[in-house]
């Protein structure tokens, strides 16, 4: 299957370091989750990834060969950059036709992404007609055209609504499970934390996280015990009798640190401490990257770039 | 990956924008319209009647450059040459491609154009044009698909060079009307080999200039050839 390779790339525009020493890999099936904050690079890498912009150093290949050298890439790499690549005065179909053409992938592939991504029923209008996710849709399913093996998209739910969006998480997950390399940039974090096994987080252009997301996470929040009681004074005499540290918050509930639910669980019982939920809380992808961002100095303000 | 494959797709990017497909009709409008109005002034001392008859094209070329600059500006809009770049990543194969794509429609209706204008214009002319050869009729409609061709061409290769429609149009149709009418009858100064005093020695009976019909339209297609250069070299060059 086909990976793509990062390897000690680097992208300056003048004197700016948008892309600076990178090296990493993107596995196929599994879905990779690409972040960081705006101007981090992950366009530009993307970009770079495709033969789009020229590296100023460093290689990215796909199964080992720049994109430029493959024929017909289409059939091999689907991307979704940006959502303004069709002509608006074109139709939705005729845009993913002359697409397909250059590329020799029979018409009938057309009709199928565009029913796949559902905008089949507004296929024959021109694209200036349609909304934000429409033209989102109309980019994955230009992604998808050539049944490739390698799926690169930039800020996928970007403008999509509600049923979009879990629309998107499947179609992501399906591609991963039928063995694709997947790689999706985001800055939602709860987004990506839906879909993405993997993550690669940029800061500054440089790669800060490659790392499982789940190890990503484990790594920088600590779950925590999650309780409400109708007796919060015998709560609160329990946990510190037991040493643990109980904080209650303003709607009622309390969050104990460093405690397993299983420990206090048997706690609050013996003791007749009346319960009315207790659960652990995991750590979120949202905390793990605020988490990282406080600590890296590569997250401070910085102009952006598109 | 084929070139006709390419070819075949740039082809369907002009068919399918009607903008492109008005101003390549606007070609064949203008060009007999204006033939048909401008032939019937025909009194002067300088009377040429195979300029009178292709008068025209001097009109037609406005909407050729349009069609030029516009079919290759569709693709510096938006995130366009990104899309494109990713489907054909041999950028000289792709740029040739959008440039014959562009080429054969307007050569195809500039031969409409040609020879509309030529029956238009006799019978427009009547007796005045009686001086006509069958060979000087030939090179009138030849040279005005020619002419056309190659003016949508050098605004199709400044547009990728300027990566805008609007500036190319905004230098060209400027020249075209005012520099060129302005320095138009000094003959034998530099103005001869500007691209459309030099093309347009083709639609004339007699000349008095260093360049004739056919060296004239060389000259042409040197500047068009420039542009196209210049234009491909840009593409090739920038990241997009």
């Amino acid at each position: 299957m086909t990976s793509i390779d990062v390897h000690e790339l680097t992208k300056e525009y003048g004197t700016r370091r948008a892309v600076d020493h990178l090296t990493f890999r993107v596995h196929p099936g599994r879905v990779t989750g690409f972040l960081g904050p705006n101007g981090a690079g992950k366009s530009t890498t993307m970009r770079l990834l495709l033969g789009l912009a020229r590296p100023t150093a460093g290689s990215a290949t796909l199964g080992g060969r720049p994109y430029a050298t493959l024929r017909e890439p289409l059939r091999h790499v689907g991307a979704l950059l940006d959502a303004e690549a069709a002509h608006g005065s074109r139709t939705g179909r005729d845009h993913l036709r002359a697409l397909a053409t250059s590329n020799r992938i029979p018409s009938r592939r057309v009709d199928e992404v565009l029913a796949e991504t559902g905008i089949d029923s507004v296929a024959r209008h021109r694209v200036k007609t349609y909304s934000l996710g429409m033209r989102q849709r109309l980019g994955i399913a230009a992604a998808l055209l050539g049944d490739p093996e390698v799926v690169v998209l930039d800020e996928p739910s970007n403008g999509l609504d509600p049923e979009g969006i879990v629309w998107i998480r499947g179609l992501l997950r399906r591609l991963a499970g039928e063995g694709r390399t997947v790689l999706v940039s985001s800055h939602l974090m709860n987004e990506t934390a839906s879909y993405a096994d993997h993550l690669v987080v940029l800061g500054r252009g440089r790669l800060l996280v490659d790392t499982p997301m789940r190890e990503f996470i484990d790594a920088r929040v600590r779950p925590v015990v999650r309780i409400r009681t109708t007796d919060a004074p015998a709560l609160r005499k329990l946990l510190a009798q037991h040493g643990h540290d109980g904080v209650e918050h303003e709607d009622g509930h309390w969050t104990v640190e460093h405690a397993r639910v299983d420990d206090i669980g048997r706690l609050v019982s013996t003791a007749g401490v009346p319960i009315l939920e207790l659960a652990t809380q995991e750590g979120t992808l949202e905390q793990a990257y605020l988490d990282l961002t406080g600590t890296e100095a590569e997250f401070t303000a910085q102009p952006q770039e598109a | 990956m084929p070139f006709t494959a390419v070819l075949h797709s740039e082809w369907s990017k002009i068919r399918t924008l009607r903008s492109l497909l008005c101003a390549l009709g606007a070609v064949l409008l203008a060009t007999v319209a204006f033939t048909a109005l401008g032939g019937s002034d025909s009194d002067s001392s300088d009377f040429d009647p195979l300029y009178s008859v292709f008068l025209g094209v001097v009109f037609g070329q406005i909407a050729a450059i349009a069609f030029g600059a516009t079919a290759m500006s569709a693709e510096f809009r938006g995130a366009a040459l990104r899309g494109s770049l990713a489907a054909v990543p041999l950028r000289g194969r792709w740029f040739a491609a959008k440039t014959a794509a562009i080429a054969t429609p307007v050569l195809v209706v500039g031969l409409a154009a040609g020879a509309a204008s030529l029956v238009v214009g006799k019978s427009v002319l009547g007796a005045k044009a009686d001086t006509l050869t069958p060979v000087e009729q030939w090179r009138g409609v030849v040279g005005c698909a020619v002419y056309l061709t190659l003016m949508a061409l050098l605004a199709a290769g400044l547009t990728a060079v300027l990566r805008s429609g609007a500036a190319t149009l905004g230098i060209l149709i400027p020249f075209l009307l005012i520099v060129s009418f302005v320095v138009g009858d000094v003959s034998g100064s530099a103005a001869d080999v500007l691209p459309d005093k030099a093309g347009q020695v083709v639609f004339h009976e007699s000349w008095d200039g260093a360049l004739g019909p056919w060296t004239g339209l060389a000259v042409t297609a040197l500047w068009t050839l420039t542009a196209l250069c210049a234009g491909a070299w840009s593409v090739r060059r920038r990241d997009a």
